[in-house]
């Protein structure tokens, strides 16, 4: 018979681990609360840094692992300990008995309107870079003026390294995708004018540093360093940012018409209810804590129970797939050592 | 009624006149030189208070409710009223009626000190006459009730939870002396008049005690050693006293008439500051009140530890107690005795020698966007416009840093002012001036008083009559600091409840429950608890929390402390939301941009600011926009 393996998350995690498996010769079972698969890269647009269309990496990742068993709109609802292995009961009403769970729970975008002075929720010109990708696969938002906005900005590091927001952590991802997103947009409407208020650009990715110097060069977008300080509306309805030029050491004032700020990865609150369940640590970050954060990072403590992409932190997209392929080969080494 | 002995002294008086002398000398010192440190002003207007009939009834009534009668920590919890109030009361009841007796049968011994207190031992008296009876049950019974409040004041030490304290002061080694020898007088003074009931006579107490001491001591020469032990405790209570918490005791009776003459702190360490650090009896109320409290680390940081630290002139330890301080204002509202913790760590900030002084004397008032000459004509000519609220003219909103930071509000509001068709001007809509509260704060004054002083000449140009105001940090400072002239100073909860009281705003209730959360500087800071209740009863169902009004719990965002770090204030959020959720509110509803974004970062419901839920539940009034004079442009 073969061997249950339960991934709770239908994101490219579990897709790709559900894929390895499979080819493994194993029976994954994929859980997912949502109605889709492919997690946030499915709504995504376009991805880094070769422009590729987020569609087709998601859809080759459901076609590999079409023969999982998946359930969709489907929670985890409690879970019983027995002699050695799990029954974990679904929310559905099904019973599954597995010795194997792998995490792949992903994150959750940092809620934007807690960061009040950005006006997230308050200004119609306020949106985040969800919003924006939602755009680009739609076309379909009010905030953004037919003709494009004849100014526009975006802000980094909303929600992340900020620990007025508990959220000390790098997203890791947002710096590239406000350069990515600001290209696009430049694009689309070449006579806008485009600001980046940044704090740092980790720019540690491959060809992200060409990305960033043809923003500039090819594009040019202008990068402030500075944080937004604090965002108001003029008469006209336009949204008046104040920043601080760190460089030049000066405060700047501009109007723009739409505004987008960089939302970032933080931890799952879900996800840390699961693995409350299984009694699994959190680390100091809120975030799963790894066996090892070096040398083990897709095992959990406890024997039988592994990890993939972000639920243990900010990851990129090939950061992601290459953990899940990994934890799909410790789940067999698991299995053959354990037999 | 006769005197046991002619010369009318023993030796066993020494100690208790050494002990007198030295403390009578010590506080007339000390109240010499903390009147000679008053500023000039303040010492004649506190010298014509103390002949002012007014205040020295004020004063009286103060005294004897405060000192005496502990009229506050009655309210707080009734064991500990009664403990303190006893021992207080009691004690000053036994002095009284021993000066009574010796002027009633021995006159021309008045003059001696030493004499009503050890009166039983010089004169003796029988009960057979009515007045003998009458007194010797009256010293009994003030006796026993003194020995009462000992007595719990024993049993508080081991269980202070009994007396609705969770946590009390550590005692130094000096108040340890104080406190043990307190806790002698009166027990010794018992037995040495015990000795002598059958001979200077006694009544229940007094003289049940003779009898049983007669049994196994019947010699009377037994007594001279118990009172020598009674003057003992006397003297060395009275020596360390100056040394230790019971300083209070001289020190509030100063500090009553000095605050009733309206006096304020003017310097750290001099004047009205060091007569509240004497006060402070190290009573420990400010523990349990104190925000930072639940972290067990930070308990030495409170009121209490920052007065002893003063008297100790620990300056490393007085700058990081003050530091430290949220400025909530908690320890002053529940101090039984008046010390301002708040007031007495903004003093002590400004003493501070800092590297680098900001000046601001370089902004003029006409770079700003509203300044005397950027008005338009029309504004400055409001007066005689026909606006809609009843005073007539116009109001000036000044939205400040916090809430430019929480745009929400001041989109809410000024929403609230179009509905209600009130003709308003927003001051600093397009970047404005500090209010000058967080340089207060900081105890720096001169700066504060620099941006005081461009606020004041750009609002007094600005023809308004009324200046709103959406935060309460603000508010306080232009209600205490500003010298606005013929200019209402008004916040945004009074405002909307005026609104709504004069029919221009109204609001369709609902079962929403809120919960209102009293900003420190709102609520203990300006004393404004009712508007925002009577506002929101009218949008909902208002719950109360736990701690509510006086005794709110700081949201633990405040601008007050300069040192305390996030994680530190975490706990002290969650603390303060907890202390909110009593009554199961759907919302949690505070007036205070701070507060708002502070609790919104760790809340599990909705945290909204008192405009949001007003804009969002009112119905356009008919008398609305349309009678509205269109921005008064004739």
């Amino acid at each position: 018979m073969k061997e249950n393996i339960l991934i709770i998350g239908g994101g490219i995690a579990g897709l790709e681990a559900a894929g390895q498996l499979l080819k493994l010769g194993y029976n994954p079972i994929i859980v997912e609360k949502s109605d889709h698969l492919g997690g946030h890269v499915a709504d995504w647009n376009r991805l880094f840094p070769d422009m590729s269309p987020a569609e087709d990496l998601v859809s080759r990742l459901i076609a590999a692992s079409s023969e999982a068993n998946i359930f969709l709109n489907t929670e985890i609802s409690f879970v019983n300990r027995l002699k050695d292995s799990w029954n974990i009961m679904l929310s559905n009403g099904i019973s599954i008995i597995t010795r194997i769970l792998l995490f792949a729970t992903g994150f959750t975008l940092f809620d934007a309107s807690k960061k009040e002075e950005y006006g997230y929720g308050v200004y119609n010109q306020v949106m985040t870079n969800s919003d924006l990708e939602h755009w680009f696969n739609t076309g379909q938002d009010e905030r953004i003026p037919e003709e494009g906005p004849a100014a526009m900005g975006f802000v980094h590091c909303v929600g992340s390294r900020d620990e007025k927001a508990r959220n000390p952590q790098c997203s890791k991802v947002c710096c590239i995708t406000a350069v990515k997103q600001a290209i696009e947009m430049k694009q689309k409407f070449p006579e806008a004018m485009i600001y980046c208020f940044y704090m740092d650009l980790r720019m540690f990715g491959k060809k992200y540093e060409d990305f960033y110097i043809s923003a500039q060069k090819d594009y040019g977008i202008r990068f402030i360093r500075g944080r937004v300080s604090e965002v108001s509306e003029n008469i006209e309805g336009k949204l008046v940012v104040k920043a601080e030029d760190t460089l030049s050491g000066k405060p700047v004032k501009v109007t723009l018409d739409l505004l987008v700020l960089m939302s970032g990865i933080v931890c799952n609150q879900q996800t840390c209810k699961t693995a409350g369940l299984l009694s699994l640590p959190i680390d100091s970050d809120g975030f799963l804590k790894s066996r090892d954060n070096i040398a083990d990072i897709t095992e959990a403590p406890r024997e039988g129970i592994f990890y993939a992409g972000t639920c243990t932190g900010p990851k990129t997209v090939p950061e992601t797939l290459a953990e899940a392929r990994s934890a799909a080969l410790e789940i067999h080494n698991y299995i053959l050592n354990g037999m | 009624m006769r005197e046991r002995f002619l010369t009318g002294y023993n030796d066993f008086v020494l100690p208790f006149m050494i002990g007198m002398i030295f403390i009578l000398s010590y506080c007339a010192i000390s109240l010499v030189r903390i009147i000679m440190q008053l500023p000039k002003e303040d010492r004649k207007k506190f010298f014509i208070s103390l002949v002012t009939p007014k205040t020295i009834a004020k004063n009286i009534r103060d005294i004897f409710c405060d000192c005496l009668f502990h009229v506050k920590l009655w309210k707080r919890n009734k064991l500990l009223g009664y403990m303190h109030s006893s021992i207080a009361f009691g004690w000053f009841m036994l002095i009284v009626i021993g000066h009574i007796e010796v002027l009633f049968y021995v006159p021309h011994r008045a003059k001696l000190f030493y004499f009503p207190i050890f009166f039983r031992y010089f004169v003796a008296e029988t009960e057979s006459t009515m007045k003998g009876a009458f007194f010797f049950f009256l010293m009994d019974f003030f006796l026993l009730m003194v020995l009462s409040g000992i007595a719990l004041a024993m049993i508080k030490r081991l269980q202070s939870r009994l007396f609705g304290m969770r946590r009390t002061t550590n005692p130094s080694f000096l108040d340890l002396i104080g406190l043990y020898s307190l806790w002698a007088i009166f027990p010794l003074r018992l037995i040495a008049e015990g000795f002598t009931a059958d001979i200077s006579g006694g009544s229940f107490l007094t003289k049940s005690l003779n009898h049983v001491l007669n049994s196994f001591l019947s010699d009377h020469t037994n007594m001279l050693p118990a009172w020598w032990a009674y003057s003992c405790a006397l003297g060395v209570f009275f020596i360390v006293l100056p040394f230790t918490r019971y300083m209070h005791i001289p020190a509030e009776m100063l500090l009553i008439p000095l605050r009733n003459a309206g006096i304020k702190i003017r310097h750290a360490r001099k004047g009205l500051a060091k007569a509240q650090v004497y006060a402070c009896p190290s009573c420990g109320l400010c523990i349990d009140a104190c925000p930072m409290g639940v972290m067990k680390t930070h308990i030495k940081d409170t009121t209490v530890y920052l007065n002893r630290q003063i008297r100790r002139n620990n300056e490393a330890r007085i700058e990081e107690i003050s530091d430290k301080c949220l400025l909530c204002g908690k320890c002053t509202a529940v101090c039984p005795v008046g010390v301002e913790g708040d007031k007495l760590r903004i003093a002590q900030r400004s003493i501070r020698r800092y590297a680098i002084n900001q000046d601001y004397s370089n902004i003029s008032a006409q770079m700003l966007p509203i300044s005397p000459g950027n008005i338009s004509p029309a504004a400055v000519s409001a007066p005689e416009s026909a606006a809609t609220v009843k005073n007539g003219g116009k109001v000036l909103y000044y939205a400040g840093c916090m809430t430019a930071l929480t745009p929400v509000i001041r989109k809410s509001m000024e929403s609230i002012l179009t509905k209600a068709g009130v003709d308003y001007e927003l001051m600093d809509k397009d970047g404005g001036l500090c209010c000058g509260r967080p340089m207060m704060m900081a105890g720096r004054f001169d700066q504060a008083r620099q941006m005081v002083e461009k606020n004041t000449e750009i609002i007094m140009n600005s023809g308004a009559d009324t200046l709103l105001l959406t935060c309460p940090i603000c508010y306080r400072i232009f209600k205490e600091k500003y010298d606005l002239k013929g200019i209402e100073i008004i916040h945004h909860t009074q405002y909307i409840d005026r609104l709504i009281r004069s029919g221009m705003l109204r609001v369709d209730k609902d079962t929403t429950r809120y919960v209102f959360h009293d900003p420190c500087e709102l609520g203990r800071g300006c004393g404004v608890y009712e508007e925002p209740r009577e506002v929101l009863s009218c949008a909902g169902e208002l719950v109360e929390a736990t701690k509510n009004r006086k005794e709110s719990i700081c949201c633990g965002g405040s601008l007050g402390s300069l040192s305390l770090g996030f994680d530190k204030r975490k706990s002290m959020t969650e603390n303060a939301l907890a202390n909110l959720m009593a009554g199961a509110p759907d919302i949690i509803v505070t007036a205070c941009p701070l507060c708002r974004s502070t609790f919104n970062r760790y809340a599990d419901r909705p945290v909204e600011d008192i405009a949001e839920i007003i804009d969002r539940k009112c119905v356009t009034s008919a008398a609305g926009p349309a009678s509205l004079n269109p921005g008064g442009s004739n």
